[in-house]
């Protein structure tokens, strides 16, 4: 019915007792069986927005619609959530077993002890710690205390899947392991599952969809490939992307972008590419590193400060202007530092911004 | 050669003048027990007894109930110690995990009573006891001491020692309070709830001032108090007092050996007797 909305989250507004406004006008939908990812640096609202879906907080207004319904005023438990803690929130007293047996033993939910086993074995044997149900969580690798965490908060066959940032906690290698493994389950369970991070990495390789948050608002909302390939504003395009963007000032004036030492006409740029008029005046002109690169006819002349190589590709650092930009190149571009060198912009490819961060190309 | 550490040895000998001063005390109770008459009397003082009497303790019970004095002692003491644990287990729960209207103010107003020496209470205590026709009651004895502010106070150092998220984790799991409470809270702090059961069991053990005022019957006396009336009761029999001492805090002592690390810990975590 509400497959395409279930998750709704209308003009939701929180504002702390101490007038700190953390989430402002937030409205947005996840669909029934989506992974979303919330991403945003950290303080940008994320998890408490997470905190009002599971009813830890109270918004001030706004509304949380799960299938349909309003949740704003259910109690935590009767909102069919599975909740997976940054740090697992495992009960240390208690094994593995009656970990993820726990939601089955306490409140409404309660079943009898074999059926609760039952369930829980289940779920053990989906997140593959059956081996570890004697042993407490203290003994477990961060792996595995994760592994448990997802088996508990699935337990109770939920609707709706949290995880805030269940992949912190863990070192880098394993984080890879554990994200696709997180993925390739939610899906074979099917559950709609929203997760936060401040890692965009981890967002666009597992998010159906991202949301990206800053200062308490939605920057945008949009497929992976879309908030890097065509960011609504300043913040996303400087966000999203490793390594970062470069930004050059620039003047418009003329008909042409100017830069410190570069020339752009109006009139080569794409058309269909406007979202404003480019009035005169001063701006923020953004190329992704791969989109610039050395060419003889280039026209931005710079001199390579500095080369890092990341697998099968080189960075070119090069200061422009007084700041750090960098050019994406293959491994076998036989470039050295301290070479002067031609970069070209690929002008279909790169962004203009207002100074106030508002998308103009 | 080994340079000798003056520093280190002078710690040394104030550390076993105080011991011994400390000590000695209890020893010669102990020895004492055991000693005839006319040992605990000669000068100079005989330490160890040349036949351990220990016909005194059969003296010490056929003279006065001390069966029934422990009896009494352990019921007040077991009944202070879980009733006051469980009233500050709930408080502290609510401190740390409840949110409330003047949560604050509670806190202040319980820690400014924490400030007022029993003592300085003692009375009005005795007046509503006395008025409540509850004297040489069991329930007269336990009444004042069912609810902590020390112990609650105490918890909630503990409680609010185990992540919020747990908290949180229980609610989303489906518990109540109720089982939050008893299914993890609980079974999370036995470090913490153990001392404070075991200092609470003492200092009901060791009570001596409130019993003796509330009590006046020998059959409600509790050991502390019919230990003092020993004293005068059997007059000059000092092996039989020395005994009948030795008598009332064994069992503490015995506490304090299989528990000393407890019950040091506790100590020490607040810089406050229990």
């Amino acid at each position: 019915m509400n497959d395409e909305n279930f998750v709704q989250v209308k003009n939701l507004r929180k504002v702390y007792e101490n007038g700190h406004e953390a989430i402002k006008d937030v409205s947005f939908s996840v669909k029934k069986g989506d992974l979303v990812c919330l991403l945003g640096p950290s303080g940008c609202g994320k998890t408490t927005i997470f905190n009002m879906l599971a009813g830890l907080l109270t918004p001030t207004s706004g509304d949380i619609l799960f299938d349909g319904k309003s949740v704003v005023k259910t109690a935590p438990k009767d909102r069919q959530i599975g909740y997976v803690f940054q740090n697992y929130a495992l009960y240390p007293h208690m094994t593995v077993l009656q970990n993820v047996m726990f939601p089955l033993t306490v409140g409404k939910n309660k079943r009898p002890k074999a059926e609760a086993e039952k369930v829980a074995r289940k779920y053990m044997n989906l997140t593959q710690i059956d081996e570890f149900a004697d042993q407490k969580p203290d003994q477990l690798s961060g792996g595995q205390q994760q592994r448990v965490a997802i088996a508990r908060a699935l337990v109770q066959e939920p609707k709706i899947l949290l995880m805030d940032e269940p992949l912190s906690n863990l070192d880098a290698r394993l984080r890879l392991k554990i994200r696709e493994e997180i993925r390739s389950l939610v899906k074979k369970v099917g559950i709609t599952t929203l997760f936060v991070t401040h890692d965009q990495e981890e967002a666009l390789s597992i998010g159906d969809k991202i949301i990206l948050f800053n200062d308490g608002v939605i920057q945008q909302d949009d497929l992976g490939q879309n908030l890097y390939s065509e960011p609504n504003n300043y913040f996303v395009a400087n966000f999203v992307g490793n390594p970062v963007i470069d930004n050059f000032s620039v003047e418009v004036k003329d008909g042409k972008v100017t830069g410190s030492d570069f020339e752009i006409a109006v009139s080569d740029l794409k058309q269909d590419r406007f979202k404003h008029e480019l009035k005169d005046g001063k701006y923020v002109l953004s190329v992704r590193p791969e989109n610039i690169l050395p060419a003889e006819s280039g026209n931005v002349k710079v001199t390579i400060q500095d080369i890092e190589l990341i697998g099968r590709e080189r960075i070119l650092k090069f200061n422009h202007d007084g700041i750090q930009a960098r050019s994406l190149v293959d491994l076998e571009t036989p470039i050295k530092a301290g070479d002067n060198i031609n970069l070209k912009m690929r002008l279909d490819r790169i962004f203009i911004f207002t100074p106030e961060g508002e998308r103009v190309y | 050669m080994k340079k000798i550490r003056w520093g280190r040895l002078f710690a040394y000998l104030i550390l076993t003048f105080f011991a011994i001063i400390t000590v000695f005390p209890f020893i010669y109770m102990i020895l004492g027990g055991l000693m005839s008459f006319q040992e605990t009397t000669t000068i100079p003082p005989t330490i160890i007894p040349k036949n351990p009497q220990w016909g005194n303790y059969a003296s010490v019970f056929a003279q006065a109930p001390f069966a029934r004095y422990f009896l009494n002692t352990f019921i007040t003491a077991s009944v202070t110690t879980i009733v006051s644990l469980f009233n500050a287990i709930l408080g502290a729960f609510a401190m740390v995990n409840l949110r409330f209207k003047g949560k604050n103010f509670v806190q202040i107003v319980l820690l400014s009573l924490l400030m007022v020496p029993g003592e300085a209470i003692i009375f009005t205590n005795y007046n509503t006891v006395a008025k409540m026709g509850l004297l040489n009651t069991y329930l007269g004895l336990v009444l004042p001491f069912l609810t902590s502010i020390f112990y609650m106070y105490y918890l909630q150092s503990y409680f609010g020692a185990i992540s919020r998220t747990i908290y949180k984790a229980a609610k989303i799991d489906g518990a109540s309070d109720w089982e939050y409470i008893w299914k993890i809270l609980v079974p999370m702090s036995r470090g913490g709830l153990f001392t404070v059961g075991l200092l609470s069991f003492i200092s009901g053990w060791n009570s001596f001032l409130w019993p003796l005022l509330v009590t006046n019957e020998d059959s409600m006396r509790l050991l502390n108090n019919g230990l003092t009336n020993f004293a005068s009761d059997a007059g000059s029999e000092t092996q039989l007092q020395l005994a009948a001492a030795t008598l009332t805090v064994l069992p503490i002592l015995v506490l304090y050996f299989i528990f000393r690390k407890q019950i040091i810990r506790g100590v020490v975590r607040n810089d406050l007797k229990g």
